[in-house]
């Protein structure tokens, strides 16, 4: 029997069941107690009705978190981004002097104009944008109105899962008198999105967003948003419509937030600024990898190495923790941190956390590291011209031994070139180093001392070969289904995921017989869609080969696979790379909710071939190199770069992070129309401070690279594991 | 939890104690089910091949085999196949479609029997007379809805069932943007996902069973741009314009359609489908005499940047710069779907309600649309974003 939905104060439903039980029969039960809850959701929906408005706006974008009008200007071929609607959407009264708050989502495509209607008023009023909560997606607005109703609150500590939960919304019935729109189910989870939100299992849609989630007695839990907890953004969370994963905003933090709010302050993130030291949020200890220059922490005095034990008096056992703890802060407030350093434990007894974040810098020592090598150390295949490894006298052959900061009491061993990458990960460009190095000549052992820089835009222009030890398979474990499983977990919000084993591995033997190369064609069987794949003839198991995944531009689906094969063919033969191509489901061009099935494939190549992770790169020209963008940001567990060519970003860059990097190779032609908005991307991703080299080809507009740029791109290709 | 209201406590152990039936009341919707199941059809036709499927749903509204689905491609064929719910495989036949209401009405045919005889088949069946009598359904009420999406049965397996509530009842069509649905009335907006592949021609029922609608098909919404799931009620009725001609004199008619009347009198092979002359789909519409500000924009709002003089903007008394806000209750998100609403929503001589936001205010003019001038007004050629 359910009594979750029988809380003291929910008098709607006891009246209701009272009701039904002194009208039904004797053979009443459940099929009554239906009939009672069935009644209490309409009372629920009628009590809160009247503080759920209307909203409708003119003017503004077509397409939202897209890159507006496509490649070929209005009415030219949709871009990534989500269609907005043209329907009314759902805000919801939090006092009675004209103030609406919504979900921001419902502004994303930033209309010109606002209208509130307000049940039982006969008039359309203005609205005016007062504020809005960068942290909840959430916009305050005021119309010229007093009075108003204000719905009841549903405190938050009192709310359970498994409560019913009710989403209204006036999108469907533009008619504010009838009541809003429906959707039950119940609450899925509280304390969601880090404290943020409460999750309900109602479907949760543009037809409600803004709107109230509402209990069985019509008291207010809080206010639909999109959301997602790997994303920000207005409309980060959509692609989860009415899926059964909704999410609501408490009304108790909202209107503990609406005197700032009502003064027109714009609300963000509070941030700590701290990188965690292991990449596994759960099970090890919360230890600061590394610390964003000028942020709260830097301020504060907080260092790295400190193994955070506490915040707001809270223990802290794992990153996750801090995450929880953090994760609901504004700009603005005030955390107790105690951390233990060395064996003392030292408190900071107020940091205040900050808005903005200086974003994370790659550091940079000038090496490629040979590949497929399972000899310990790392060893060097070429050394930048003007790099700090130059500096300090690295050279070709060598193999690095040992690694770290200049004042560290020792240098750790680097067994492999993962260790030494994640090692490098921890710090910052300006930081001094000290490296262990096994000369190539006369195998002597020295030290030497790099202070590491940032990566440069250049590309060598030209890389020695072998690349490979070729020796891939050598000391790794035999094929097991865990190995074959190239799924890795999906990357929390910091990005502190492991990192994916760097090659998948075959029994050499067995594999032999497998091994398709050439020119593909496949399908997927279960899904209908189709990719092209391009396997060198030359391929060796016992070396791993960088994937590239090309996105192809809009209405050319599978039709120009032989011909990238074929321009990329003398590359992938020589430099060890595979090439897949799958296609769009629209002549038009790629949309974002494609991602998903374009990465089973990808995930499924990346399972049957020995793959280098650190060289799985997203590529495309015009809406593919959009999808490229898309799906850089979107599974940066596998992509390690994306190179596009008359391109725009579709969405707002995710910021740069340190154990998953990704660099970029923008490129655009000239006369190409598009060309201000490639470059206003290029802005984009040089603000989060991503590694990018940026060309503008000459007397080009939309075509493919001219042969220096290309050669530029092959090389920028094979030099992506560059630490 | 506790539970501190005795009124509440009282009832319900009063309602546990006195449930008889123990199996019923833990599945409050098995027998339901059931019961539904058997007044279902699977009906295999036309498609198969691209995005068309060759399957879809079917209910059963006589018990000599007469069926209501919704009118798709399915039916475009002489080999239309049923599945009982029991497990027989029998050819129907397609009585009369009518698309204004998106709906279709077939007949089983049983070997060895002519058309138009009885049948013989005695099935289960939904009293659609009843069914129209009983008041609608509002947002909030429980619902069921019985389809075979995903051709998830065959033969005797039975259709998926699903739990939802009423989300709204609404007009889906005849808005601003919404001009490629055939049916304008009035539909149940569910918040169960049951609008899938093959779930078109499905029950929606109350939890009781009784039959509200039928389900309809896979649409995005355009207010939304999300898929919608939604019903057409077993009341529907839509109101059109056609175009009569009667000798040699055309005259334009208002006429009412309604599902029951389309159930009722096709079942006795009565009923006549609705022909749309070409011509009354839209024109050209009435004219405002409204200059625009120039449209580059994918969403360019409606402002004004001039009047002709004379024109029945002029004559309403709109001015530069007002921004056209709505029109009779609408909103206009920008001058495409102004003129998206003139063109398919007036001819000359309507008059619309246009709210027009000058500053911080809204204000109701009306105006009554003149006819196109011979030669389009000039306007000033886009620039060049």
């Amino acid at each position: 029997m359910t009594r979750t939905d029988l809380t003291p104060r929910m008098s709607w439903a006891a009246i209701a069941v009272t009701f039904a039980w002194l009208a039904g029969p004797a053979r009443a039960d459940e099929v009554d107690r239906n009939a009672a809850t069935e009644m209490a959701t309409k009372a629920a929906a009628a009590r809160a009705a009247p503080s759920v408005v209307k909203i409708e706006t003119a003017g503004g974008l077509e397409v939202v978190g897209g890159g507006g009008k496509g490649p070929g200007g209005p009415g030219g071929p949709p871009t990534p981004g989500i269609a907005r609607g043209t329907g009314a959407t759902t805000g919801l009264i939090v006092d009675p002097d004209g103030f609406v708050v919504t979900s921001s989502f419902n502004f994303a495509n930033k209309p010109t104009d606002i209208f509130v209607t307000i049940p039982g008023r006969p008039t359309r009023l203005v609205a005016k944008i007062v504020a809005t909560d960068q942290t909840r997606m959430l916009t305050l607005l005021k119309v010229d109105a007093k009075d108003l109703p204000l719905p009841p609150v549903f405190a938050k500590q009192d709310v359970r899962v498994g409560q019913w939960a009710l989403a209204l919304g006036r999108t469907l019935d533009p008619n504010t008198d009838h009541p809003p729109s429906v959707s039950a189910g119940i609450i899925s989870a509280t304390n969601r999105l880090w404290g943020k939100a409460f999750q309900t299992d109602a479907k949760v849609s543009p037809a409600n967003y803004g709107g109230p989630l509402v209990s069985i007695d019509g008291r207010v839990f809080g206010v639909l948003v999109p959301a997602s907890a790997r994303a920000e953004g207005e409309t980060a969370g959509f692609e989860w419509y009415d899926s059964g994963i909704g999410f609501a905003i408490p009304l108790e933090d909202i209107r503990a937030k609406l005197p700032a709010l009502k003064q027109g302050k714009d609300l963000r993130r509070g941030l700590l600024g701290i990188n965690p030291q292991s990449p596994d949020a759960y099970n090890s200890q919360p230890v600061i990898g590394a610390i964003q220059p000028d942020s709260a922490a830097d301020r504060a005095g907080l260092k790295v190495g400190d193994r955070i034990v506490a915040i707001d008096g809270k223990p802290v056992p794992n990153f996750s923790t801090v995450q929880h703890i953090l994760g609901p802060k504004y700009e603005g407030d005030v955390v107790k941190v105690k951390v233990a350093r060395g064996d003392k434990e030292t408190e900071f007894p107020s940091i205040a956390l900050l808005g903005t974040a200086t974003a994370y810098v790659n550091a940079f020592l000038g090496i490629l590291p040979m590949r497929d090598d399972p000899t310990p150390g790392v060893q060097i295949r070429f050394v930048y011209p003007k790099s700090p490894a130059e500096a300090a006298g690295l050279k070709a052959g060598d193999r690095i031994m040992k690694l770290g900061r200049a004042d560290a009491m020792a240098l750790a061993a680097v067994r492999t070139r993962q260790q030494l990458t994640a090692a490098l990960a921890q710090l910052l460009p300006g930081t001094a180093v000290k490296i262990e190095v096994k000369r190539k000549e006369g195998e002597k052992v020295e030290t030497v001392t790099a202070k590491l820089t940032t990566v440069p835009d250049a590309v060598p222009e030209k890389l020695p070969m072998p690349s490979s030890a070729g020796k891939a398979l050598e000391g790794q474990p035999k094929k097991g289904k865990e190995v074959f499983a190239p799924m890795a977990p999906p990357p929390t919000e910091c990005g502190e995921e492991a990192a994916p084993p760097d090659d998948p591995f075959k029994d050499p033997k067995k594999d032999k017989e497998k091994i398709e190369t050439g020119y593909l064609e496949r399908t997927d069987e279960g899904l209908g869609r189709k990719y092209w794949l391009y396997v060198p003839d030359n391929y060796d198991a016992n070396v791993s080969h960088g994937l590239i995944v090309w996105f192809h531009p809009a209405g050319q689906g599978g039709k120009d696979g032989e011909k990238m094969a074929r321009t990329f063919r003398e590359f992938c033969e020589e430099h060890h790379f595979i090439m897949m191509g799958p296609k769009s489901n629209n002549a038009e061009g790629w949309v974002p909710s494609e991602t998903e099935l374009v990465m089973a494939d990808v995930k499924r190549v990346l399972g049957q071939y020995t793959f280098d992770r650190a060289r799985v790169v997203a590529h495309g020209m015009g809406n593919g190199g959009q999808m490229a963008f898309y799906v850089g940001f979107n599974a940066r567990d596998v992509f390690r770069g994306v190179a596009t060519i008359g391109s725009v970003l579709g969405t707002l860059p995710k910021d740069n992070v340190a154990n998953q990097p990704v660099s970029f190779f923008v490129a655009v032609g000239d006369k190409d129309p598009l060309l201000k908005d490639v470059e206003a991307s290029k802005g984009a991703l040089e603000e989060k401070r991503f590694p990018l080299v940026y060309r503008v080809v000459k007397e080009t507009g939309k075509e493919y690279f001219d042969v220096k740029a290309f050669a530029e791109l092959l090389n920028w290709l094979d030099s992506l594991d560059r630490i | 939890m506790h539970i501190r209201s005795g009124t509440l406590v009282l009832s319900v152990v009063a309602a546990v104690v006195s449930a008889p039936a123990r199996g019923a009341a833990a599945d409050p919707f098995n027998e339901v089910s059931d019961k539904t199941n058997s007044k279902m059809v699977k009906v295999f036709g036309a498609g198969g091949f691209s995005r068309l499927n060759n399957f879809g749903t079917g209910i059963v509204i006589s018990p000599d085999g007469h069926i209501l689905t919704v009118a798709s491609q399915l039916l475009d064929t002489s080999d239309l196949v049923v599945h009982l719910y029991d497990g027989r495989r029998l050819r129907a036949e397609v009585m009369v479609v009518e698309p204004e209401l998106d709906a279709a009405l077939l007949r089983i045919r049983v070997e060895g029997k002519k058309p138009g005889e009885p049948t013989g088949l005695d099935l289960p069946y939904f009293d659609f007379a009843e069914a129209v009598k009983r008041p609608a359904a509002e947002p909030g009420d429980w619902i069921l809805g019985f389809t075979n999406q995903f051709e998830i049965a065959l033969r005797d397996e039975p259709l998926t069932v699903q739990r939802g509530v009423i989300a709204a009842r609404t007009k889906l069509s005849g808005r601003v943007g919404v001009f490629d649905f055939p049916y304008t009335g009035e539909v149940y907006v569910v918040d169960a996902i049951t609008n899938n592949p093959g779930a078109a021609g499905g029950a929606l029922t109350d939890r009781k069973g009784n039959l509200l609608g039928i389900i309809g098909r896979e649409i995005k919404n355009t207010q939304t741009e999300t898929g919608i799931n939604y019903a057409i009620p077993v009341g529907a009725k839509v109101t059109i314009t056609v175009k009569v001609k009667e000798k040699d004199k055309e005259e334009e008619r208002t006429l009412t359609l309604s599902l029951p009347d389309f159930v009722a009198r096709g079942m006795k092979g009565e009923y006549k489908p609705t022909r749309r002359d070409p011509a009354g789909r839209p024109g050209d519409g009435g004219w405002s005499g409204i200059v625009f500000v120039p449209n580059i924009l994918s969403r360019t709002p409606a402002y004004v940047e001039d009047v002709i003089p004379g024109s029945p903007a002029a004559k309403a008394g709109l001015r530069p710069d007002d921004l056209i806000s709505f029109v009779d209750g609408e909103p206009i998100v920008s001058i495409t779907a102004f003129q998206d609403f003139l063109r398919v929503r007036t001819r000359p001589g309507t008059t619309i309600r246009v709210d027009v936001r000058r500053g911080e205010a809204l204000q109701t003019v009306e105006m009554t649309l003149g006819v196109h001038p011979p030669k389009p007004t000039p306007v000033p050629p886009p620039k060049k974003p």
